[in-house]
């Protein structure tokens, strides 16, 4: 008779089934640890997978009511559609606040996989650049590892996910393990040669976590399109279906889903942490999962959350939290500045039909390099994501035939969004709202951030330096944005229990063990020193590996 | 294969295996992951149980929920000037009324007057040009009168910026509620070039040599 999966000891609980945790899972349990994964979330299957049904078969072709009602906040984003809206959160069960001039959105999924069901693929390494940014320009704090540090972990990522690229040796953005890369439009190669030419900028096909040809018992990608909604071949990397199946596969691993995990439970005479106590989601019952040494994977602010409300006696103001910093230095890339416009000339037509390519191009950070030198108005850098193409003209003036002709020749649109890098500030932060509370009765989070001077000029100087790239490409009708959307935008966001050598100015160690905690860790984007501009999602895996593999060691000399 | 998705049949996995094939596609396939554990079919989207609304709109006993009788055939009228059956089926055939109609019924209250003040406006300019309502127009009457609002003012040298115009925003409203219907349907979609594929193996990318993309 299976035993209870909670009358055992585990060696290893696992908060959170995401990219993350499932890399934490297949590590340990692998290594032969035992280790319970928690998900607050329900199982996914491949069966719901709607990335094939066309979208009149949809009620409200993908613009649902619905949506909007339960959904207010995650319908902001892209992913969050008709079609799926079910796997991100109920914005009416899991509340947050906000200050009211300093408005965050905040985009979660609760369901095995988590974000990394929809995930938007894009997977880049970051540089000794990000690593010793402070260094470099005096702002904030290095982080405690460097680039050689993390090489290894990024390689061993990326050969397991399948990342499609080509390689650059650009310096601020490390080549890797690549599959085949993607191709181009005819666009988009006029685009970087015309770019590399005029700027001596780098543009590169997106590094994404999306197969080109059959990769560890997966297919390659069949060009259908919207990634977000599933793949029934597991063509692009979700971890139900890669990390966690091979967790489990591997018969050290129990998974519990629908796990709404509450807080960390300490021993205080030995000050180790002695499991998760967690909310069942559909009984709503309290109760306890144990383990030798607990790891939180659940994103970067509900992993904060967690230690804020895992207070006791002995730590008051949250677990892990003598700095007194955790929660605090919250960063998420800032969004908004870029450009569009016509390439004339170009001779593709749209189609409806397939391949739909699921990438894009990326513009490597020219600002702030060692070769480019400092800019006088503002430190770090940005890069952009964006594409050129053939698409239907259904902004076409007039009616009738014409209409319906003009609609067909379509336009050859070229665009460019920036992702820039967020300070780390003390004063963007998310505390526990004492005056709220989830539908499970678990204190919620009030999150007060706010972009800064400098990342306005981040955007506004991406706007500039996009419209001057498209121009010297020979696009026309070139349209600036420079605004800065509201932070929480990027879905990027990372800091709150962030990683150092000193335990006065940082909640985790280099191998984001707390410090005040030994056995208990935090290996999601909550670890971050700094933001890059870099999509963060490649570089948490590899520091969660990185940071599995020192645990393992201590398992191994009984150190835990 | 084309089969398939024009009788309005979801993609299964042999189907695409097929079409991987198909196109040269190397693939691997797995079985269904389930992982040990069953969704109840209460926590799936109605896309995700398979539901397919686009049967319920084409039923014969279809009626509108939001809009009146009135109403529903000035936006069959508007439509079909719009988007009219040329070599290919055009807006009415599409059944983008309907579709405008169950967007409606569940839309806030603001949201559905606003269109009803822009739907009459439609019969007010009837009848203030020819004294008659809309949908009663003939096909001239109702190009005279749509055709200068589906253009975009020309800039004059005399003003810097054209006080906006209330017609013409009332009709480009309308418009793209009209193309979002038309293009999101199957009809719009094979107009567009659709085939009924969901693959044609992957995306070749430009053709061209360095240095003359065209």
């Amino acid at each position: 008779m299976p035993q209870d999966p909670l009358l055992q000891t585990y060696d290893v609980v696992v908060v959170g089934s995401g990219a993350t945790g499932g890399w934490a899972a297949k590590r340990l349990a692998e290594a032969g640890l035992k280790v319970a994964l928690l998900e607050a979330g329900r199982t996914v299957t491949s069966a719901e997978f709607t990335e094939h049904v066309p979208v009149f078969k949809l009620k409200y072709r993908d613009h649902s009511p619905e949506v909007l009602r339960t959904r207010p906040i995650q319908s902001q984003c892209y992913a969050c559609m008709e079609y799926n809206y079910n796997w991100f959160v109920d914005d009416t069960e899991n509340p947050y606040s906000t200050p009211p001039d300093r408005p965050f959105t905040w985009q979660r999924l609760r369901i095995l996989g988590g974000r990394s069901l929809v995930w938007g693929r894009q997977s880049y390494r970051l540089s000794d650049v990000d690593f010793k940014a402070a260094s470099r320009d005096g702002y904030g704090e290095d982080w405690p590892f460097s680039y050689a540090d993390l090489a290894p972990y990024y390689d061993i990522v990326e050969r397991y996910v399948g990342i499609s690229g080509a390689a650059e040796r650009n310096e601020m953005l490390p080549d890797g393990q690549f599959l085949p890369p993607m191709r181009m439009t005819c666009g988009e190669e006029l685009f970087r040669e015309r770019t590399k030419k005029a700027f001596n900028r780098t543009v590169t096909i997106g590094r994404a976590a999306v197969l080109t040809q059959p990769h560890n018992g997966r297919a390659a990608c069949h060009f259908c399109g919207p990634c977000e909604r599933g793949c029934m071949t597991f063509s692009y990397f979700s971890s139900p279906f890669t990390t966690v199946r091979d967790a489990l596969k591997s018969g050290n691993c129990t998974l519990i889903t629908n796990a709404v995990v509450s807080h960390v439970d300490m021993d205080h005479s030995s000050n180790r942490a002695r499991g998760v106590t967690y909310i069942d989601r559909v009984t709503r019952e309290s109760k306890e999962v144990r383990g030798k040494a607990v790891i939180l994977c659940a994103q970067a602010m509900e992993s904060t959350r967690i230690l804020l409300n895992s207070s006791t006696p002995e730590y008051s103001n949250g677990l892990g939290n003598s700095s007194g910093i955790l929660g605090r230095y919250l960063m998420d890339h800032v969004v908004g500045g870029g450009a569009s416009g016509i390439l004339p000339g170009m001779k593709e037509a749209p189609s409806a039909n397939p391949p739909h390519r699921p990438n894009g191009i990326y513009v490597v950070r020219y600002r702030n390099t060692p070769a480019t030198g400092k800019h006088p108005d503002f430190i770090r850098g940005y890069g952009f994501q964006g594409g050129a193409g053939p698409e239907f003209d259904t902004d076409a003036p007039g009616l009738g035939a014409e209409y319906k002709k003009a609609v067909k020749r379509g336009v050859y649109s070229i665009s460019l969004g920036a992702f820039g890098e967020s300070l780390g500030r003390m004063e963007n932060f998310c505390e526990i709202d004492p005056n709220l509370k989830d539908a499970w009765g678990i204190p919620a989070l009030r999150i007060s951030m706010a972009h800064g001077k400098n990342e306005a000029a981040l955007m506004r100087d991406a706007a500039v330096t996009a419209a001057e790239m498209l121009e010297a490409a020979g696009a026309t009708d070139i349209r600036l944005r420079s605004n800065t959307e509201t932070p929480g935008m990027a879905i990027h966001e990372v800091g709150t229990a962030r990683m150092g050598r000193d335990p006065k100015k940082s909640v985790l160690d280099a191998f984001n063990q707390t410090h005040d905690v030994k056995n208990l860790l935090v290996t999601d984007g909550a670890c971050f020193v700094s933001s890059g501009c870099q999509n963060p999602t490649l570089t948490m895996m590899a520091i969660t590996v990185r940071a599995c593999d020192k645990l393992l060691d201590r398992f191994r000399t009984s150190n835990i | 294969m084309s089969r398939a998705s024009q009788s309005g049949v979801r993609w299964n996995r042999r189907q695409v295996i097929q079409a991987s094939l198909a196109s040269g596609l190397l693939a691997v396939f797995r079985p269904v992951l389930s992982l040990g554990q069953v969704v109840p079919p209460s926590d799936l989207t109605p896309a995700q149980a398979g539901v397919d609304a686009s049967q319920q709109l084409a039923s014969p006993d279809w009626k509108p929920a939001f809009l009146n009788d009135q109403q529903n055939e000035t936006l069959i009228s508007l439509s079909d000037l719009l988007i009219p059956d040329t070599d290919t089926p055009g807006a009415k055939q599409a059944l983008v009324n309907r579709s405008i109609d169950t967007m409606l019924a569940a839309e806030p209250v603001k949201s559905q007057q606003k269109f009803l003040q822009d739907l009459a406006f439609l019969d007010a300019a009837g009848r203030q040009e020819y004294g008659k309502e809309f949908r009663a127009l003939s096909a001239d009457e109702h190009n005279e009168l749509l055709r200068p609002l589906s253009y975009p003012e020309r800039p004059s040298f005399w003003t810097e910026d054209a006080p906006p115009d209330p017609g013409r925003e009332h009709f480009q409203r309308l418009k793209s509620r009209i193309v979002f219907a038309y293009y999101t349907s199957e009809i719009g979609m094979r107009e567009l070039g659709w085939d009924g594929s969901i693959t044609h193996g992957p995306f070749a990318g430009c053709p061209h040599p360095k240095g003359s993309h065209k």
